[in-house]
């Protein structure tokens, strides 16, 4: 038995104990731990730790196997994201314990607080006391016991798992209902009570999903794109597309759904064009061993940062929005082209992380796929707050692409219309935040870097968090970034262009003098090098490619990515579509264009006379169109839009 | 152009006089269309097949293609190889699509004459693909054009080398009698051979020009002892024979030796004559490197020939009843020049082969006395310069088989049009004429709209092989029925056809595309494609371009606005009016007074449905919720069955409108920004519950939202007018105009509208028909279908403003403001009073 005091060591130092400990096979006790947040969280191996005491929050959080007596109360996220393992609270506890839990046992003996077992996969949660509001809010599966009262809207928008109420149901959730329990279950929780010597003699009632939001009800007819100039410009206001969406709307009586990027043109890198003459851009040969593009992203705070050949990253993309060999080949080729790849929501499937030399793996508000282990053997942790296609909106995932493997993976139920949660259970602030990036450091020994994927909003002030929530860095997505399914409407309305992106954040961050407090990737609608270029000579320390990278592997831009049967084996989950797909053959092509990426930036840093990509910035760039001018604060150069005709004009 | 190669970047330009789209924005021509060495313009002929416009359809086919029929059945199809869609699940079948348009329009179809204008006149030796194509050039360019044939029939190698039971001569006709039709001044010659009844010489002072398209047209020996026997014969002469209608009685067994097109037919033909029993080719390399089609292939297989590879003849002789062919295997060695691995002899491994006949397939030759004296020939071909397709002499030039070797049909006719290009710019006296490149037009059809088009796998027609009376060469398979060509076509990727998305339009695309074949070391490429990026787009906000809602966003919560999850549907839409008047959502109806009776009665039924009100001049239903409109001028109070009133405002009225009943709510409606000032003086004097904002400048008349952009300045007026009288409370803003969409509705709201009034987007969702006077209604729809439509469209628009709502982490729609708004364009910031994204000023 390790006898660890917390009023003489700080969490971090006793985590790294704890961890040694279980390690080793020894068992562990806390003493003063004065409701510290974090205890014993990141644990791996079978251990015993006793908490004397109070414990803060995220108790026994992020650990696998290991076993937990707390004798005083626990603050919120107890047990959060648990695997095996048990935790016995002799007092209460606070908010959404067992979040997001995947088969860990908890006990609480007293009472416990509003969302308990929120986005739950599975094992038990139990309360001898009464509980909170919104039990089991978007539980995926297990089992909650609640020996007490359950507590306003219980079992709120579940999908899966059962809640027992043995008190009072005062209020039924959201798409929740009541319905028989079974003799077996009512042993099995009594076994369980047994286990844990909770004395109970009554009966329960069992609430359960009542199956009314799971599916749509009628489905919307598909239609292949309109030519987009149809619909902008000087296009008319009812034009082709107005008259579709309508059409279908008067259908199906609901927004229209969509996969890919926006459909409405918006003032963009395009609208920026080079001070400097450029006709002689590229004419080195060898440029690309000339110009220093290597780019170490998350680094500044101390963790192993990301290394990149050049400024350049994979954008998030899910297993699950698109197929194993889709994301597979985008591995093989980060991996050649010697960048930083990203899981996307939905987990890390050995396949990605072998494919993959770096990856980055993704934590989205309803916890699918995302697991201790996962995170240990990833290269950057990344929390995902919104992204530039539908910020504020959860995933969807239509039913044809959660397959059981996905399920199993995810750890919800096949075959539901998937709509991920668009807020993270424990992250409900600012002040949340940075106790949860601290979690997911103590977790992780410090290792990694954590960043923060942002979609483009009111950024001056989501910055300014972010940066004093203690990251490493951003990934900022602009409205053009793309997505395998969400509502047509939000993906073309909601949140603000990539150009004004990067100028909102660049300016919050001077106004508090934190620009070097964080590092910043661009990304949503940056398609080549002369994009990246642009992005890094606004600012940006690196961008990345999503939608650009995919349809180097073949993506035809059809989008059609909801449908779930990609003509081209990308965006599906049906293996007869996948077999189309030769991740092989597609993973050259993406890294051939990754190469064409790093070249054009080497080329073009080259011609702006600079040895380093470092060099390139604000004064290289002029605006051609009054919105670029106005949004960047370029100088309004229209005459640049010509480049013949522009070599007098430079010189003036 | 190759598929992906620098021409496809940095386009060249085309002769002014082609029609051809290939520089400009929004088309890049599909690899298809590329791979065809005439540029036919498949996508588009696959998008009319869809669309069941056949004649659009055969326009597109023959617009470059003289020979349409014969290529739907016998091109070796290089669109087929490129098409993007092989890679998936199979190419499309390009060339049966063809066929199939041509079988139901090639025998009948009446082409236009394009009448003779020029004075010059240009010869041609030579009736087959290529000169024949030339000829039609030239025809269509206004020259007389005289054909000479030394044959009895017009089509060359494609009468002569193809057999029937691929071609039945019948569809070399129909492709020759439209031509003959289409070009009243082109003169065929039959029966008319160079140097034995006409003389170069003779051609050159008779015509302004000469193009010698005089064919491949004899067989090459094999180069092997003892081919001189009898019963070794070559295989373009075995099919002219064939061809010709003969049908010899042929050995048990015979050998083809080759692996081209014409061994192929050769064998084909060969296995259906009275007596052969078995046929078997040889070839010196593997199945890989074959270059006979693989349909034909495939063809040939499925009837039992045999194939034997890596076999190279050495000698053939006669044992008395046949013929003994001895041969040795090969290995592949070394590649050549032309980078295919040289076959290599194995040492030891000598055999033969015993059979009654050989066919050498293995090439041809072009031959003619007459340019052989005259210096014009190279070995076997006319000598000819490729960029300007002209021989030694000045006047004349030469194409096809005969002065660049043995190639496909489709090749062939490429040749003809890249000579009379060369051929129309020396009579014209142009000196430099561009670099001919093959045009790439497109007809910009729109899209098939089949749900299953990623599903459907490859449609093969039905294959009959030899049949049941094989000397007779019926046709070896089906053409496509209508319902087949239709699956077929709907599976097409329409590489042409532009994207939903301006930042990946299908030039952004194909630039990615070949991003992603370049070579890293191909710094020429790289190098070009760098300055086609560098171009600038034009800008996607022309000057012209009104202040419009599309151009707001909304601002999502992130970190600075964070909230419990508002899942789902959980957003308070509802909202009293006045007070008074309980709306359900913010949602109103207008607009089909004028309506026919049953469209009137019908959205009436499901705007009641949905629990909307209808503002219009009179009670559409006997339930409906009812918002009256009065015109100007008029004044009558209300009616007492309405929820309320809504007073024109002209300027002119100074009356109080009454209220028949206390419940019933009241207000003016401005259609000016001139008369709003005043308008909203009156509504403050008179203490009214609402104005009625119509941005659209005539709710009281028919559909003008047809034919207004709405004004975004008449909310951001009001809001700013009552703002300075500090009286933003004093009574509610209804507005109409322009709104399409719940997203329409919440970026009104936050600019200061409390309801929403649909007119002409509840007119589409009914089946409305934009017409020069407002929209029609067809009778497609039921009353039924239109009362769902009325529902679905209105339940839709709330659920989309409360999604946008949701995202912006409001529980309630109404609580959107100015605040969580921005704009994209300057005009709509200035219209609307939202600041523009970026460096705030």
């Amino acid at each position: 038995m390790v006898t660890l005091d917390l009023a003489k060591l700080d969490v971090r130092a006793a985590n790294e104990r704890i961890r040694a400990a279980g390690a080793a096979g020894e068992d562990v006790e806390v003493v003063n731990p004065d409701a510290r947040h974090h205890i014993g969280v990141g644990l791996i191996h079978p251990i015993n730790v006793h908490v004397r005491g109070s414990a803060g929050y995220f108790c026994a959080g992020l650990s696998d196997q290991a076993s937990f007596e707390v004798e005083n109360n626990v603050g919120w996220g107890l047990g959060d994201n648990m695997y095996s393992g048990s935790v016995v609270v002799g007092g209460n506890a606070g908010a959404i314990p067992g979040v997001a839990i995947r088969g860990a046992e908890i006990v609480v003996r007293g009472n416990m607080g509003s969302r308990a077992g929120q986005v739950m996969k599975a094992g038990t949660l139990c309360c001898a006391g009464n509980a909170n509001f919104m039990a089991g809010y978007m539980m995926y599966g297990g089992r909650i016991v609640i020996l007490g009262d359950s507590g306003e809207r219980v079992g709120e928008d579940m999908t899966g798992g059962e809640i027992f109420v043995a008190g009072k149901v005062s209020e039924l959730g959201s798409d929740a209902q009541l319905t028989d329990t079974a003799a077996e279950e009512i042993d099995e929780i009594r076994e369980f009570l047994d286990r844990y010597g909770v004395s109970f003699k009554g009966g329960f009632q069992k609430i359960v999903n009542a199956g009314k939001k799971l599916r749509y009800a009628t489905s919307e007819r598909q239609m292949r794109s309109i030519p987009f100039f149809t619909f902008s410009g000087n296009s008319s206001y009812w034009n082709p597309k107005v008259q579709e969406d309508l059409y279908i709307k008067s259908q199906i009586g609901r927004y229209r759904i969509r996969g890919y990027g926006g459909a409405r043109p918006l003032p963009h890198l395009s609208d920026l064009a080079f001070k400097k003459d450029l006709s002689d851009a590229g004419r080195v040969v060898d440029v690309v061993s000339k110009i220093d593009m290597y780019t170490e992203i998350g680094g500044i705070n101390g963790a192993n940062p990301l290394q990149l050949s050049m400024p350049v990253m994979i954008a998030p993309m899910s297993y699950g929005a698109l197929s194993a060999s889709t994301k597979r080949a985008v591995g093989l080729a980060s991996s050649l082209a010697g960048i930083a790849e990203n899981t996307g929501e939905g987990g890390m499937s050995n396949a990605q992380r072998d494919a993959a030399t770096q990856l980055i793996f993704q934590m989205l508000g309803g916890r699918l796929g995302w697991n201790i282990h996962d995170m240990n053997r990833a290269d950057g942790l990344e929390i995902y707050i919104s992204q530039g296609a539908k910020p504020g909106l959860g995933g969807q995932l239509m039913a044809k692409k959660v397959t059981p493997e996905l399920a199993r993976i995810r750890g919800i139920p096949a075959g539901i219309d998937l709509r991920s949660p668009s807020r993270h259970p424990d992250i409900l602030g600012a002040d949340d935040l940075v106790i949860k990036v601290e979690e997911l450091r103590e977790a992780t020994g410090y290792r990694l870097p954590v960043s923060v994927k942002l979609g483009a909003g009111r950024v001056r002030d989501d910055i300014k968090i972010a940066v004093k929530d203690g990251f490493d860095f951003i990934e900022l997505d602009g409205m053009q970034g793309s997505t395998g399914a969400g509502s047509a409407e939000v993906i073309d309305y909601v949140g603000t262009p990539t150009l004004s992106a990067i100028i909102e954040a660049l300016d919050a961050l001077e106004s508090i003098g934190r620009r070097q407090d964080i590092q910043i990737v661009l990304m949503g609608g940056i398609r080549d090098g002369v994009d990246a270029v642009k992005a890094l000579a606004l600012g940006a320390d690196a961008v990345a490619f999503g939608t650009s990278a995919i349809i180097a592997g073949g993506c035809i831009a059809c989008m059609q990515c909801h449908v779930g049967q990609c003509v081209t084996g990308i965006a599906t989950q049906d293996p007869e579509h996948e077999a189309r797909y030769d991740p092989e053959a597609e993973a050259k092509n993406i890294h051939r264009f990754l190469e064409g990426v790093r070249w054009q930036i080497a080329a073009l840093t080259e011609a702006l006379g600079y040895s380093s990509v470092r060099g390139l910035n604000r004064d290289d760039l002029v605006a051609v169109t009054p919105e670029a001018a106005s949004i960047t604060g370029l100088e309004y150069a229209p005459q640049y839009r010509v480049r013949g005709a522009g070599l007098e004009v430079r010189t003036a | 152009m190759s598929v992906y190669d620098i021409n496809r970047i940095l386009v060249p330009d085309a002769p002014p006089e082609y029609e051809d789209h290939a520089g400009q924005p929004n088309y890049v021509p599909a690899p298809c269309q590329v791979a065809c060495p005439i540029g036919t313009d498949a996508p588009s002929y696959i998008g009319y097949i869809w669309e069941g416009n056949f004649d659009a359809a055969f326009e597109a086919i023959t617009a470059t293609n003289p020979f349409s029929s014969i290529c739907g059945r016998v091109c070796d199809a290089p669109c087929e190889p490129a098409c993007r869609r092989t890679d998936s699940d199979g190419p499309l079948q390009i060339r049966n699509l063809k066929r199939f348009v041509m079988d139901k329009l090639g025998a009948t179809w009446e082409p236009t004459p394009v009448p003779v204008t020029q004075q010059q006149t240009v010869a041609i030796v030579g009736a087959g693909p290529a000169g024949l194509t030339a000829a039609q050039e030239l025809a269509d360019a206004g020259y007389e054009v005289h054909v000479h044939e030394m044959t009895d029939r017009a089509g060359g190698m494609m009468i002569w080398g193809i057999p029937a039971f691929r071609l039945p001569p019948g569809i070399i006709q129909e492709d020759v009698r439209r031509l003959e039709r289409r070009c009243p001044g082109l003169h065929i010659h039959l029966n008319s051979a160079l140097g034995r009844d006409v003389t170069l010489e003779e051609l050159k002072q008779k015509h302004d020009a000469v193009l010698l398209t005089i064919g491949s047209w004899w067989g090459k020996p094999m180069g092997i002892p003892g081919e001189e026997d009898e019963h070794v014969v070559d295989g373009v002469g075995f099919l002219r024979r064939v061809n010709d209608g003969e049908r010899p009685e042929l050995p048990a067994s015979v050998v083809v030796v080759g692996g081209g097109d014409v061994a192929m037919d050769a064998c084909r033909a060969a296995l259906r004559l009275p007596g052969c029993e078995n046929v078997k080719v040889i070839y010196r390399r593997g199945p890989e490197e074959i270059p006979a089609r693989k349909i034909e292939l495939e063809g040939a297989v499925k009837e039992g020939i045999e194939f034997i590879y890596h076999t190279q003849q050495v000698a053939v002789e006669s044992n008395g009843n046949g013929l003994v062919l001895s041969c040795v295997n090969t290995e592949p060695g070394e590649p050549d020049e032309d980078g295919r691995r040289r076959p290599v002899e194995v040492a030891g491994s000598e055999h033969t082969i015993e059979c009654g006949m050989v066919i050498a397939a293995v090439g041809q030759q072009g031959e003619c006395a007459e340019l052989e004296q005259r210096d014009m020939m190279a070995a076997d071909r006319v000598r000819t310069d490729w960029d300007s397709m002209r021989t030694d002499d000045p006047k004349v030039f030469a194409a096809g088989d005969g002065a660049f070797g043995g190639s496909t049909i489709v090749m062939a006719m490429h040749h003809g049009q890249r000579a009379a290009y060369y051929v129309k710019a020396f009579l014209q006296g142009n000196q430099n004429p561009l670099p001919y490149r093959t045009p790439y037009r497109t007809r910009r059809v729109p899209v098939a709209q089949d749900i299953m088009w990623e599903k459907f796998p490859p449609q093969h027609p039905q294959f009959f092989g030899v049949g049941e009376n094989p000397t007779e060469f019926p046709e070896i398979e089906s053409t496509y029925d209508w319902e087949t060509a239709r699956v077929e076509a709907s599976r097409c990727y329409r590489c042409d056809a532009e994207t939903g998305s301006p930042d990946y339009s299908v030039q952004h695309r194909e630039d990615i595309f070949s991003m992603a074949r370049t070579n890293p070391l191909d710094h020429a490429k790289l190098r070009g494609m760098l300055h086609k990026r560098l171009r600038i787009r034009e800008n996607p906000f022309p000057e012209q371009r009104p202040a419009n809602l599309d151009d707001l966003v909304f601002l999502p919560a992130n970190l600075s606005r964070l909230v419990i999850d508002p899942y789902r549907e959980a957003c308070n839409v509802a909202f009293r009016l006045a007070g008074k008047l309980s709306l359900s959502h913010p949602f109103m109806v207008t607009g089909f007074d004028r309506a026919p009776h049953a469209v009137r009665a019908s959205v009436a039924a499901g705007t009641s449905d949905a629990d909307a009100y209808y503002l219009g001049y009179e009670r559409p239903s006997d339930t409906a919720k009812w918002l009256q409109l009065i015109p100007a001028g008029a004044t009558r109070p209300p009616d007492p069955v309405a929820a309320g009133a809504v007073f024109m405002y002209d300027g002119n009225t100074v009356f109080a409108p009454g209220r028949a009943m206390r419940t019933q709510v009241t207000g003016f409606g401005v259609s000016s920004m001139d008369l709003l000032p005043r308008a909203i003086d009156a509504s403050l004097a008179q203490d009214l519950d609402f104005l009625l904002i119509d941005g659209s400048g005539g709710v009281a008349g028919d559909w003008p939202e047809l034919t207004h952009t709405p004004s975004l300045e008449m909310l951001r007026e009001t809001v700013s007018i009552l703002r300075g009288l500090n009286r933003e409370e004093a009574f509610d803003l209804i507005y109409f105009g322009g709104v399409r969409s719940g997203t329409d509705a919440a970026k009104l709201i936050g600019m200061g509208a409390n309801a929403l009034v649909l007119g002409a987007a509840i007119g589409f969702a009914v089946g409305g028909v934009m017409t020069g006077q407002g929209l029609q209604f067809g009778s497609d729809y039921t009353e039924e279908d239109r009362a769902s439509a009325t529902v679905n469209v209105i339940k839709a628009s709330v659920g989309e403003a409360s999604m946008m709502a949701r995202c912006m982490g409001k529980t309630n729609l109404h609580n959107v403001e100015p605040e969580d708004l921005r704009a994209v364009t300057l005009a709509t910031a200035k219209a609307s009073g939202i600041p523009l994204v970026g460096r705030q000023a």
